[in-house]
């Protein structure tokens, strides 16, 4: 029981990271051509199936896969050269193992949390190696021995030390606020109220710390307004410029998890984690027939929707005798109706024969693991609307806002948090 | 006289301005909106799926690929005078000439040859053609292959290549 229960929580952790990588690409592609006003990528198809553009996904992983792993002869430190992108993936990686997806599963008389790594300091993890994630992009810049490479490195770790000190400052406020540093027990308590209405987020007990920190997450994973250490019109691509193939795949992938995690993170601290507003686990234990009975009615429904949304907008804008968007609008309609009638089927068995506490706790995992994954899932949206909508910083600005304005801010923020959480 | 000038007024310096959040909250709105009505309704979108689709707004002067014209009697035009091939600034036109029995004219070409990957279609061929033997007005514009020989056209496909209907 107890290493089923390790390898449950090791492999829903790492498939919510890896299946999300395939998933931004996409989504990525697709909000940037909406915002746009064009449809991006709409003809990568697998016998005309295209889901949309995801098999897309999939060609450039094919792609990359063949692509010749070159080592050009001018690197002296080829080790270093190869292992810079897979500290960096894994240092992404490892910061994911803290993030409580669900509320602790009790069995027995133990209580098991429901993280990669069972560990009750997780903020204070992510702080540690989301800075070490930095020494990857600085040895891959190093390593790569040209001039743009090492700028590129140089830039990416000046903007990780300036803007982790006010990450961290934003973060001790929040610590402040819920007197633990424990990410499970930060969630539990947000799923409370205060003034008795109000839900106990972090966005809302701490607006200016939410801001910070989010404008700080946007810095620490590279991403735009902040992408100065992969600027392409100035230093060509940065510190991955040397890399080609699955090395440069391992950089981006990277970048991804990083995002993966920063919202994550950003929706345990401030968005209410796995919990929605006003709705503890306990709650959760003790209504779970109803859950289910709700899941019952609302699952055929957004199917229905679904459905429509595709038959009205997967059209063909030309006269074809062998429309492909038919044949395939008939797929994605029969797998609809199979995956609302397996989930139907299921939650029937489970409401006929009775829900038992263990079932509950089941059925309250997975629909905060839902939960944790659709909260996940709008803040990377915001990531990507953000980098389709703003330009990049100039270096001096990006200081400038780091250390002048953000710094202050969180020095303030601290001080004000502290005063009131001591009265 | 004395020289106009405009002053035009600095800005970002008042409050709202420096905090830069309403500017961001703003444009973000902006995309918000454009996103979410492409998503609601792709008809929204303003794009054309292009071989499939005909491209619109292409009028009848736009340059595609050759052809050569011929008399009512479906007899060539060209008289093989050189012209098109000597104006040629690619020197992609290969003409081989021949005596013509019929009446019409003295010469006609036995072969003629248009290299497709040299062609920079500028049209330089069709204006320096005396009797209108050479149009570019077929309304193909793009073209694939498998070979480089099949790029190069011959008179007889050039003959065959019809004028695109408007």
């Amino acid at each position: 029981m107890e290493i089923a229960i390790v390898i449950i929580r090791i492999v829903i952790a790492l498939a919510f990271a890896l299946s999300l990588i395939p998933f931004m690409v996409f989504l990525e592609r697709k909000v940037a051509g909406f915002i746009q006003d064009r449809p991006g990528p709409n003809r990568c198809n697998i016998n005309g199936v295209r889901v949309s553009g995801l098999v897309q996904s999939l060609a450039d992983a094919v792609k990359l896969i063949f692509k010749e792993d070159f080592i050009s002869t001018h690197i002296e430190n080829r080790k270093v050269f190869i292992l810079a992108p897979a500290v960096l993936f894994v240092m992404s990686m490892l910061t994911l193992s803290v993030m409580p997806f669900a509320d602790n599963i009790i069995l027995g008389d133990k209580s098991y949390r429901m993280q990669a790594i069972p560990f009750d300091m997780g903020i204070l993890w992510y702080l540690g190696f989301a800075a070490l994630s930095v020494y990857g992009v600085i040895l891959a810049g190093w390593a790569s021995a040209n001039k743009f490479s090492l700028l590129g490195a140089v830039r990416a770790s000046a903007q990780s030390i300036s803007y982790e000190i006010a990450m961290g400052l934003a973060v001790v406020s929040m610590v402040i606020s819920y007197q633990s540093v424990d990410l499970n027990q930060m969630v539990q308590i947000q799923s409370g109220t205060f003034f008795g209405i109000v839900p106990n987020w972090g966005v809302l007990i701490q607006p200016l710390a939410c801001i910070i920190f989010i404008v700080t997450a946007f810095a620490e994973t590279n991403r735009t307004p902040f992408d100065l250490a992969e600027g392409e019109s100035e230093i060509v691509a940065g510190y991955h410029t040397e890399y080609s193939s699955m090395r440069f795949a391992l950089f981006f992938m990277a970048e991804y998890v990083a995002m993966v995690v920063a919202s994550a993170l950003i929706i345990t601290l401030f968005f209410g984690g796995y919990n929605l507003p006003y709705i503890s686990t306990e709650l959760m234990h003790e209504s779970s027939s109803l859950i289910l009975f709700a899941i019952a009615i609302l699952l055929p429904l957004g199917g229905f929707s679904f459905m429509k949304w595709i038959e009205k907008n997967n059209v063909t804008r030309y006269k074809s005798k062998n429309d492909f968007r038919i044949r395939e609008n008939a797929i994605f309609k029969k797998a609809i109706i199979g995956i609302v009638a397996i989930v139907e089927i299921v939650v029937a068995i489970t409401l006929l024969g009775g829900v038992s506490f263990f079932e509950a706790q089941i059925v309250t995992a997975i629909v905060q693991i839902l939960i944790f994954s659709m909260k996940t899932i709008a803040m990377l949206f915001v990531f990507v609307w953000v980098r389709w909508t703003l330009p990049r910083f100039r270096y001096d600005q990006l200081q400038k806002l780091g250390w002048a304005r953000l710094l202050p801010l969180g020095f303030l923020n601290v001080i004000i948090s502290a005063i009131i959480v001591a009265m | 006289m004395a020289i106009k000038t405009k002053k035009i007024e600095r800005r970002g310096s008042s409050l709202s301005e420096r905090l830069y959040l309403p500017a961001v909250f703003s444009g973000m709105a902006r995309t918000l909106k454009h996103f979410t009505t492409n998503i609601s309704d792709t008809s929204n979108l303003q794009h054309i799926e292009y071989p499939e689709q005909e491209i619109p707004d292409i009028n009848e002067r736009y340059r595609g690929q050759h052809r050569l014209t011929k008399h009512a009697d479906d007899s060539i035009k060209c008289v093989a005078c050189f012209m098109c091939a000597k104006n040629c600034p690619s020197s992609c036109i290969f003409i081989e000439a021949t005596e013509r029995r019929d009446g019409v004219a003295e010469k006609m070409p036995l072969e003629f040859k248009i290299d497709l990957l040299e062609c920079v279609y500028c049209g330089f061929c069709v204006e320096a053609c005396p009797h209108d033997a050479i149009r570019m007005d077929s309304g193909i514009l793009t073209r694939t292959g498998e070979s480089r020989d099949s790029f190069i056209v011959d008179k007889a496909k050039l003959l065959a290549t019809r004028a695109k209907e408007s």
